[in-house]
C-alpha cells in the first residue's frame, strides 16, 4: 500500500470481544486534508480514534501513520506524529498551571526547555489561553480545560492530529476559536482527522466527509456534496446543517455550506432579484 | 458466594480477622489466611463485579487472588525490615486475613443488594450509601484511571524506563485521577441529591435479598464463636 | 397557576463577591417549555440548579428574592455521568433508583419506570448494566431516571451534548410531548437552531442578567445575532446585509424568498 499519505486504513477490521466494531475500512488521509469522521453513536468512529492513537491494533489490515505501522509501535511512540483530543479531555488535566499541562507534551518527547517553550506558547496563543496560562487547571471551567486539553496536542506540532467531539460543550466563541486553531495547524501542512457530530463546525472548518455506517465505510466524499444532500444522510442518521440546508432550499448557485460563501451568494442573488 | 445475603458476607470478612488475631498464631492465623486467600478463589460475586474484571480468558477468582497477594506484599516487607522472622509470620499472617479478607468483600459484594438488605432492615439509608458508595467508586475510578493512562501515554509518557521516568509518570497518572475525583465530590453529592438522596423519605425496597434463617443463624454463630473464643484466649 | 415564580432573584455562590445571577424574575406554568440562551458562564446553569430547589440548599451561597414553587422539580444535568447512582447493575434498576428513593410503592414505580425507558425509546438496554453504555446511551438513562420520578417540571441542563443528531431529535420529540401532557420544562442548550421549534419562550442571559425575554422569534433579531446568539439562519441573512426582521428557520427563509 503506498505511504504517501498521513494516515492511511487498509482494509482495517476490528471486534471488541465478538462485536464487531469496524469491517473492511480503508481510506487515506494525505498531509493538509482536513476530514470529519461522521456516523450515528456506535458507528465506529472512537474505534478509528483508538486504532490511530495506536490504543488498539487491527484485527485484520493495517493502519498506517506515514511509514510507519501502528502494530508495530507503542502510543507514546506514535505521539510523535499523532496529537489526538479524546472525548471528556477535560478530565486528564493534572499540573499546577495551565502552561505547565500544555507543555507536558514536548517534555515528555524529551525536547529541550526552549523548544518546549515556544511550543507551547505557540499552542495557548492559537487557542487564546494566555490569560489563563497562569491558573490552576480546576481553577477554570470545563470548556477553557477542554480548550487547555487540545493545546496540549496542539503543543506536539504533530503530522496527524485526531480530534474526538471537539467543540462538545463549547459555546459559539469557543468554537470558534477550535476551528481557527485547527485551520491554522492544517494549513501548516499537517492532517486533520475530527469525529464530531456538530455537523454545522464540520461544514466550516473541513473539506471532506468520512462516514461510518454499523462498522463499514458508508460514503467518503468532499463535504460540500455531501452535506447537501438530504436523501444520502437521512439513512445515515444525519441530516444538513443549517447553512446547507438553507442553501439546498434557496436553490443558491454553487450549493454553499460554509457561512461567509452562503452569505455573499445570498446577497449577491437577492441584489440581482431585486435589480430585475 | 452470591447467593449469600450481604450480612453474611460482612460477618463473614469480619469473623475472619477477628478469629485471626484471637487464636494463637502461627498456627490460627496460618488458618484463617488460608481460608481467606481460599475464598479471593471462589468463582464469581454479585452480578456487578464482572464489570470490574475486564481481561478476557481469566477467571473472575485468579484477580481477586492476585489483588490480595498483591495488596499484602509490602506488608510483608516492612514486617521482615522491622522485626525478627517469628513476629514477621505471625503479623503478617494476621495482615494477609485482614487484607485478603477485604478484598474479597469488595469483590463478592454487590454495592446495590447491600443497600436493598439494609433498607429491608430499616436501616439509614445515608449509611447504607456510605458503604456503597465505598465499594462502588473501584469500577468508576478504575475505569478514568484507564482513560487517564490512555491520553498520558498518547502525549508521549512512557510508562516504562528508568526510574525517574516512572514516578514522573505516575504523578501524570495518579493527579489527573485524584483532583478529578475530589473535583466530582462535590458534582457527585449534588447529583445523588438529584436522584432523590437526603429526602428522609423511607426508601421502598426493589428486590430484597433473601435471607434464609440457616444464614442468620450461622451469622449468629459465627458471632458466638467470636467471644466462645475471646473468652477462652483470655481465660 | 405556576410551577414556578423566581422573583427579583440574586444569588451569590459561598465564598464569592460577585453575584451569579442578578435580579433576575422569571414564570414557568404548566405546559410551558422556556428556554435559557447565552454565553458560556452567563449565569444558565446557576438558575437551572435554583430552579430545581438545588441552590442554595445543597450548593451552598446565598439568595436574596423569593423563590415560588407549584410542583416537583427534576433535573438532568450536564455532566450525566455524575448522576449514576453507582449501585445499580442494570439499566432498569438505575432508572427505578430514583423512585425508590422517593418510596413509592413497588407497582407504581414499575409502571413509572417502563413508562420512562419506552419515552426514551431505551427499553432494549433494560437489562444492561450502566457501567457498559456509551456517553449517548447513558444521558438517555439518566433522562429516563429523572423523568420516572414524576418531576412536575423537568430541568434539563444541556440535554442533547452527548448525542447523536437521532438522539437529539429524540430528546427535542420528548420536551414537546411532555409539555403537552402538562409539564412544564426549563432548559439551557448551546444548539440554538433546534429552539424555534421547540421553545415557547427564550430568556436571553448575559452575565447573570436578563437582556431579554420573548418568543423564540427574538432568536432572529438583530442584537442576539450580534451576540452570536441567534439561529444561523437569522445570522446568515444579517451577514448577507437583507433587511430585518430576518428569516428564524429555513422554512421561515423559503417562505421570505418567494
Amino acid at each position: 500500500m503506498a505511504l504517501t499519505g498521513a494516515l492511511a486504513f487498509d482494509g482495517v477490521a476490528f471486534s471488541y470481544g465478538n462485536v464487531a466494531a469496524l469491517s473492511d475500512v480503508s481510506f487515506e488521509v494525505a498531509a493538509g486534508e482536513r476530514v470529519a469522521l461522521l456516523g450515528r453513536n456506535g458507528a465506529g468512529k472512537s474505534t478509528v480514534v483508538r486504532l490511530v492513537t495506536g490504543l488498539v491494533r487491527p484485527d485484520e489490515g493495517t493502519v498506517w501513520i506515514g511509514d510507519w505501522d501502528t502494530a508495530g509501535r507503542a502510543p507514546e511512540q506514535l505521539a510523535w506524529r499523532v496529537g489526538s483530543l479524546f472525548q471528556h479531555a477535560d478530565q486528564q488535566l493534572f499540573a499546577r498551571t495551565l502552561r505547565e499541562d500544555v507543555s507536558f507534551g514536548p517534555r515528555a518527547l524529551g525536547f529541550p526547555a526552549r523548544e518546549v517553550q515556544r511550543r507551547t506558547d505557540e499552542a495557548l496563543d492559537a487557542l487564546g489561553l494566555h490569560a489563563s496560562a497562569a491558573q490552576h487547571p480546576y481553577d477554570l471551567s470545563p470548556a477553557l480545560r477542554k480548550l487547555a486539553a487540545l493545546a496540549g496536542a496542539l503543543a506536539l506540532e504533530p503530522a496527524l492530529l485526531v480530534l474526538d467531539e471537539p467543540t462538545a460543550g463549547l459555546d459559539r466563541a469557543g468554537r470558534a476559536r477550535v476551528a481557527e486553531a485547527v485551520r491554522e495547524h492544517a494549513g501548516r501542512g499537517a492532517a486533520l482527522l475530527v469525529v464530531t457530530h456538530d455537523l454545522a463546525f464540520a461544514a466550516e472548518t473541513l473539506q471532506r466527509g468520512i462516514v461510518l455506517d454499523r462498522g463499514r465505510l458508508a460514503c467518503d466524499e468532499p463535504l460540500d456534496r455531501l452535506l447537501t444532500s438530504a436523501e444520502r444522510l437521512k439513512p445515515l442518521g444525519l441530516v444538513p446543517p443549517p447553512v446547507a440546508a438553507l442553501s439546498v432550499a434557496l436553490d443558491l448557485p454553487g450549493r454553499p455550506v460554509r457561512e461567509r460563501d452562503a452569505a455573499h451568494t445570498l446577497a449577491r442573488v437577492a441584489g440581482g432579484r431585486s435589480a430585475s | 458466594m452470591s447467593a449469600l445475603h450481604p450480612f453474611s458476607l460482612l460477618a463473614i470478612a469480619a469473623a475472619l480477622p477477628a478469629f485471626a488475631w484471637i487464636l494463637p498464631a502461627p498456627g490460627g492465623a496460618l488458618a484463617t489466611a488460608l481460608v481467606a486467600l481460599g475464598l479471593t478463589l471462589t468463582p464469581g460475586a454479585g452480578p456487578g463485579s464482572t464489570a470490574g474484571w475486564s481481561t478476557p480468558g481469566r477467571r473472575p477468582g485468579f484477580v481477586t487472588f492476585r489483588t490480595a497477594l498483591v495488596s499484602a506484599a509490602p506488608f510483608w516487607l516492612f514486617l521482615l525490615l522491622l522485626h525478627d522472622v517469628p513476629t514477621m509470620v505471625r503479623m503478617g499472617l494476621r495482615i494477609t486475613t485482614m487484607v485478603a479478607s477485604f478484598v474479597w468483600l469488595v469483590a463478592a459484594l454487590s454495592p446495590d443488594r447491600l443497600v436493598e438488605a439494609m433498607v429491608a432492615r430499616r436501616w439509614s439509608l445515608a449509611m447504607a450509601y456510605l458503604f456503597a458508595a465505598t465499594l462502588s467508586a473501584v469500577p468508576i475510578l478504575r475505569a478514568r484511571a484507564r482513560r487517564i493512562v490512555e491520553a498520558q501515554r498518547c502525549r508521549g509518557l512512557s510508562p516504562r524506563g528508568s526510574v525517574a521516568n516512572r514516578l514522573r509518570a505516575l504523578r501524570a497518572l495518579a493527579l489527573p485521577l485524584v483532583l478529578s475525583a475530589l473535583h466530582e465530590v462535590d458534582e457527585r453529592t449534588l447529583a445523588l441529591e438529584t436522584r432523590g438522596l437526603g429526602t428522609g423519605v423511607r426508601r421502598t425496597p426493589l428486590a430484597a435479598p433473601l435471607d434464609r434463617t440457616a444464614e442468620r443463624a450461622g451469622r449468629w454463630a459465627l458471632l458466638l464463636l467470636c467471644l466462645a473464643a475471646l473468652i477462652w484466649r483470655l481465660a | 397557576m405556576k410551577i414556578l415564580g423566581l422573583d427579583d432573584v440574586t444569588f451569590w455562590y459561598p465564598a464569592t463577591a460577585n453575584p451569579a445571577l442578578e435580579n433576575v424574575s422569571l414564570d414557568v406554568a404548566p405546559g410551558d417549555i422556556v428556554a435559557l440562551v447565552g454565553r458560556g458562564g452567563a449565569g444558565a446553569s446557576t438558575l437551572l440548579l435554583i430552579a430545581a430547589g438545588l441552590a442554595p440548599r445543597v450548593t451552598g451561597g446565598r439568595l436574596a428574592g423569593s423563590v415560588g414553587r407549584g410542583g416537583r422539580a427534576g433535573i438532568v444535568l450536564p455532566t450525566p455521568w455524575t448522576q449514576v447512582s453507582g449501585m445499580a447493575f442494570t439499566v432498569w434498576d438505575e432508572v427505578a433508583f430514583g423512585p425508590a428513593n422517593l418510596g413509592w410503592p413497588v407497582h407504581e414505580i414499575t409502571r413509572h419506570v417502563d413508562r420512562a425507558l419506552e419515552r426514551l425509546e431505551i427499553a432494549p438496554l433494560a437489562s444492561r448494566d450502566p457501567a457498559t453504555l456509551s456517553g449517548g446511551e447513558l444521558q438517555r438513562v439518566i433522562i429516563a431516571g429523572i423523568l420516572a420520578m414524576d418531576p412536575d417540571l423537568l430541568v434539563l441542563d444541556e440535554p442533547t451534548a452527548e448525542l447523536d443528531p437521532e438522539g437529539a431529535r429524540a430528546v427535542w420529540r420528548l420536551v414537546r410531548s411532555l409539555a403537552g401532557e402538562g409539564k412544564a420544562v426549563l432548559l439551557a442548550t448551546s444548539d440554538v437552531d433546534a429552539l424555534p421549534d421547540v421553545a415557547d419562550r427564550i430568556v436571553w442571559l448575559e452575565q447573570g442578567s436578563v437582556r431579554a425575554i420573548g418568543a423564540p422569534s427574538l432568536l432572529a433579531e438583530d442584537a442576539m445575532c450580534e451576540a452570536g446568539l441567534g439561529t444561523t439562519v437569522a445570522g446568515l441573512w444579517r451577514a448577507a446585509g437583507l433587511g430585518a426582521p430576518y428569516p428564524l428557520t429555513v422554512v421561515d427563509a423559503v417562505q421570505r424568498w418567494r
